[in-house]
């Protein structure tokens, strides 16, 4: 009874709601930009940048600013906002965008905003018109703030996977560090027989698959779904179940990240973030190592997985989008971007700071950055302004996680991948 | 006192022993927080885990302390959770009175409208919550905060439990002496059920004092944030420093212990019984 | 007899004002994006008014098994947590020494830092070093993969819910079990009343609606589960594809990682008509007793 009154009471509720919201489509008009270039007519303006940088990456971002806060010419602020983990950002970011109270910039990854890129300002102007060297900027990073038709933001805090290994473990076994797949091959045997252990692990398997299917000369997705439903999609998925039904390679399980696993000499190596070398220690009692760094291997071609964000402007109000793009100029200059990497751990945006002689001094004594360096012509982006790449990217992790339990065969994997992430597409 | 018997005494153990191995399975994880707070960087991460902390590096503290700035942190918190508590004790009070002894025309429907509201997840509210806050031209204020907050269900439905326990006739007898029904709610109500009602302020204390994403989604500036927002501080997208996390997390809880600790000293104090006598 | 009036209005009105406000209203938009296809949080836009969102909420197989993944915990969960914590509750208002102790002792956890409890439980539960495989080898049993096997996914959910919810249950226990007058006692005692039935024929009954308050939010709650999949599986709905998925776990992926507001809004509908099916038949029992007892009368 009382329910039955309740329901009724909801229902009504409803029905009035769905008339008084139903007609407040709200309009999608593009944020535009002013017109790039005369930075001469800046006014004094203090802008607000949401980051989710920590530690000494947020301390070096901090120093970044004051040094722009205090020798811009125009009087320009930015005003730094923490706003916790990535994760924590994204949900802001979401939030303010649904209240239209953006920030003027924030750090983002291009997934962050495929609902709301309406409201992303397109740099297209700024850079044609105030940014000479453009083309300095490496070409995957250029590519990916291209992705929407617009460019949509400039690289900030740019990582990309590498291989962690236990050099001493591979010296004692006779082992380099694995070029090729067949190298990786070879090492997961070697180390499978001599110390039952795995070779190899992977912090992201999504990236993984999309890696091992650019080095064979495949592509993975797009906004039409699967792209690898091919002869040489297949010898992918072989060779990559190839790997882990050998047992040469293994699911990180319960366990945070393989770092842990490297620590503890669980493992020959891993493949993760060049920003988590941090949480590698060598030096825990008794088992004590070397860490090696090696670029990830390659097949017919070479195909490095880059990550990490964006800066994007929000801003509607044409002085302070100015402001905004001198800011965005200072960071990514040759100068920012070397102090930055050599500060954090992240890598330089620029060609020109990869060939300094600071940068060549720095990685003569930082065999991370050095791997870096070595694999950074080959360096890609996922793409991710399309609906769907967010939950493409989680259901193609927990999918192969379950195919490489299941130790099911190739075919039989690459029908499942591919039919997962066009369901997701539906 | 007379002689016990045999069984007795072995129902005693039996209590002990159960009582004490619940209570270290429970504290597991408190202690298992205190001794990670203190362990090296290596030793965090070394498999498998060790309990006791090979060298203390009470440094973790210090290291922890110094990444955010948690004097002011602390002092949002300890106020934001004070007046939250007060205010919404004191509106799940008059609205259990409501509940459990007046009567009003549509009381069923607005209690089961009340139920209603707890059956959706609170993640689904969180945007329109923002929007509305953010119309209200409330982003960046300690309001933001609290206001949302001084209404809850889970509250007054408990208040409304123990309310209805206290005799009709109690309420009947302070009507015929001309007692007004503030007057009876707190002189004879609110005393009678003050176990009760410490229990939910200490509730709705640690549910403020560890809130998180609201505060996170309704501030902007550094000053405004709380304690929490602290622990984030030592995360990033390759890995977690979890020492310094559990140091921050210790940092984090003292307080609440000893608010704890005032609370049920006060509560005990109250009391002429303390049990069934065996 | 009470007479009705509208003063309870005026005892309500701040509950109902800020209910309306933060609870009402948006409950009633959510309701409203779950009947729209492809909507947008961002500008409110939408395809058309339908029941797309339903369609596809059910057509997907994640959600049938977050539905049974929920119903299957709030079925073990509730019941344990309650009456674990009775007993619990119970020994530690009875006359043992070191009573303010052992009350502090069970109130910890409920302190604990949520980033804490969740390692140390991946800890104990860890299969190859974990604290519960140790003890459990010394019966002859394991080692179990409770983390890391599909199979046990949702066991171990169930083992860190009940252990996480205790404290909780404890607390409002103590405080209805402190507040049950002496003089209710003092009768058995002169009577000697063995204390088992003491307990059921004048604990319990005075408890009743505390009970009954534990159960209905205990139900409420772990239909709503979410933190504890997050924390014990870290950041992940199980070890290999989603095993321990639960309904809320599988809204706010929905929302906050697919954008898909929509779906989400259409789980959360579904939810609350979960939710609120169960807590009726929960109630049934003793609105069947009250008809009969009316009827006899």
């Amino acid at each position: 009874m009382k329910m039955k009154k309740l329901m009724a009471l909801t229902m009504a509720a409803v029905m009035g709601a769905s008339l008084l919201t139903a007609c407040g489509s709200g309009d999608a008009g593009t944020t535009t930009a002013a017109a790039g270039g005369d930075a001469s007519e800046i006014q004094p303006v203090t802008i607000t940048f949401w980051h989710g940088m920590n530690n000494k990456q947020e301390q070096s971002l901090t120093e970044l600013t004051n040094k722009f806060n205090s020798e811009n010419e125009y009087g320009i602020t930015v005003e730094l906002v923490n706003q916790g983990s990535y994760s924590d950002l994204q949900t802001k970011l979401m939030a303010n965008a649904a209240a239209d109270t953006l920030p003027d910039m924030a750090q983002a990854y291009n997934n962050y905003f495929t609902d709301y890129v309406d409201k992303v300002v397109a740099l297209d102007d700024f850079v044609k018109n105030d940014y000479p060297d453009w083309d300095d900027i490496l070409e995957s990073y250029r590519t990916e703030n291209s992705e929407y038709g617009k460019i949509t933001g400039v690289p900030f805090n740019k990582s990309t996977y590498l291989f962690f290994y236990n050099k001493t473990m591979f010296d004692e076994l006779g082992l380099t560090a694995p070029k090729t797949w067949e190298d990786l091959k070879h090492i997961g045997e070697v180390i499978k027989e001599k110390k039952d252990l795995a070779a190899i692990g992977y912090d992201s398997m999504c990236d993984m698959l999309e890696a091992a299917l650019r080095q064979h000369g495949e592509q993975y997705v797009d906004e039409t779904g699967a792209l690898f439903n091919t002869a040489g999609g297949l010898e992918t998925v072989q060779f990559i179940m190839d790997l882990y039904n050998n047992g040469y390679a293994r699911l990180v399980g319960e366990d945070n990240y393989f770092s842990d696993s490297l620590s503890n000499g669980m493992i020959g190596g891993y493949v993760g973030s060049s920003t988590g070398v941090s949480y590698i220690s060598t030096d825990i009692p008794g088992k004590e190592f070397e860490l090696g760094v090696a670029p990830v291997v390659g097949d017919v071609k070479n195909a490095a997985y880059n990550a990490g964000t964006n800066l994007v402007m929000f801003s509607k109000d044409a002085n302070k989008q100015k402001a905004v793009w001198e800011y965005m100029k200072f960071i990514t200059s040759k100068e920012s971007t070397l102090k930055w990497a050599m500060d954090t751990g992240y890598l330089p945006i620029r060609t020109s700071a990869y060939e300094s002689d600071e940068w060549k001094n720095f990685m003569a004594q930082d065999i991370t950055a050095q791997a870096a360096y070595e694999q950074s012509p080959y360096g890609f982006v996922s793409k991710a302004s399309f609906t769907g790449s967010n939950e493409i990217r989680s259901v193609v992790s927990t999918t192969l996680n379950e195919l490489i339990t299941d130790k099911a065969d190739a075919q039989t994997a690459l029908d499942t991948l591919v039919a997962a992430i066009n369901d997701v597409l539906e | 006192m007379k002689s016990r018997k045999p069984m007795a005494i072995a129902a005693d153990i039996v209590k002990y022993v159960v009582l004490i191995a619940g209570a270290l399975f429970t504290l597991l994880p408190f202690v298992w927080m205190v001794l990670s707070s203190l362990k090296s960087a290596n030793e965090i991460v070394q498999i498998p885990p060790t309990m006791i902390p090979r060298e203390f590096m009470f440094s973790n503290y210090a290291e922890a302390w110094a990444e955010a700035p948690f004097p002011r942190y602390f002092l949002n918190t300890v106020f934001i959770a004070t007046v939250t508590t007060v205010g919404v004790l004191l509106t799940s009070i008059l609205s259990a009175f409501a509940f459990s002894k007046l009567d009003f025309p549509g009381k069923k429907i607005i209690f089961s409208l009340f139920m209603a509201t707890l059956m959706i997840p609170g993640e689904m509210l969180l945007i329109t919550n923002f929007i509305t806050i953010t119309k209200l031209k409330w982003i960046d204020t300690y309001k933001a905060m609290i206001v949302p907050w001084l209404a809850n269900v889970f509250y007054t439905y408990l208040l409304t439990q123990f309310f209805s326990n206290v005799p009709d006739a109690l309420y009947l007898a302070a009507k015929v002496d001309k007692c007004s029904d503030l007057k009876f709610l707190f002189k004879i109500m609110v005393p009678m059920n003050k176990n009760a009602i410490t229990t939910v302020a200490i509730l709705s204390f640690i549910g403020s004092w560890n809130s998180f994403l609201w505060p996170l989604l309704v501030t902007n500036s550094t000053n405004m944030r709380v304690l929490s927002h602290g622990l984030v501080r030592f995360q990033s997208e390759a890995g977690t420093k979890y020492q310094l996390v559990m140091a921050a997390s210790c940092i984090l809880v003292v307080p609440i212990i000893i608010v704890y600790l005032f609370l049920r000293k006060y509560i005990l104090e109250g009391m002429s019984y303390t049990g069934v006598k065996g | 007899m009470k007479r009705k009036s509208f003063k309870g209005y005026a005892y309500l009105a701040p509950v109902l004002v800020i209910m309306l406000v933060f609870t009402a209203y948006p409950l009633v938009k959510a309701i409203f994006m779950s009947f729209c296809e492809n909507y947008s949080i961002i500008n409110g836009s939408h395809k058309g008014i339908n029941l797309e969102n339903y369609k596809d909420l059910f057509e997907d197989k994640l959600f049938i098994r977050a539905l049974g993944n929920t119903t299957l915990y709030v079925a073990f969960v509730v019941p344990l947590s309650v009456v674990i914590s009775l007993v619990i509750a119970n020994l530690l208002n009875s006359n043992i020494k070191f009573q303010g102790l052992f009350q502090t002792l069970y109130f910890l956890p409920y302190v604990t830092s949520v980033i804490a409890i969740g390692v140390v439980w991946r800890w104990i539960m860890n299969s190859n070093y974990g604290l519960l495989n140790y003890i459990l080898g010394f019966f002859g049993i394991g080692p179990i993969g409770w983390l890391s096997d599909p199979k046990y996914s949702m066991t171990s959910l169930i083992i860190f819910a009940v252990w996480k919810s205790l404290a909780f249950n404890i607390m409002i226990f103590l405080a209805a079990l402190q507040g049950i007058s002496p003089d209710l006692y003092a009768a058995a005692r002169v009577d000697s009343t063995p204390r088992l039935r003491v307990f059921f024929k004048i604990t319990v009954p005075a408890m009743m609606p505390i009970i009954a308050y534990a159960f209905i939010m205990g139900i409420i709650s772990a239909f709503k589960v979410y933190n504890e999949v997050f924390s014990l599986f870290n950041s992940k709905a199980g070890p290999v594809n989603n095993e321990a998925i639960t309904i809320v776990y599988y809204i706010y992926d929905q929302f906050y990682n697919n954008y898909k507001y929509g779906i989400a809004a259409a789980g959360s509908v579904v939810l609350f008509l979960l939710i609120m099916l169960f807590t009726m038949i929960q109630r049934l029992p003793g609105r069947i007793k009250a008809k009969k007892e009316a009827a006899q009368k």
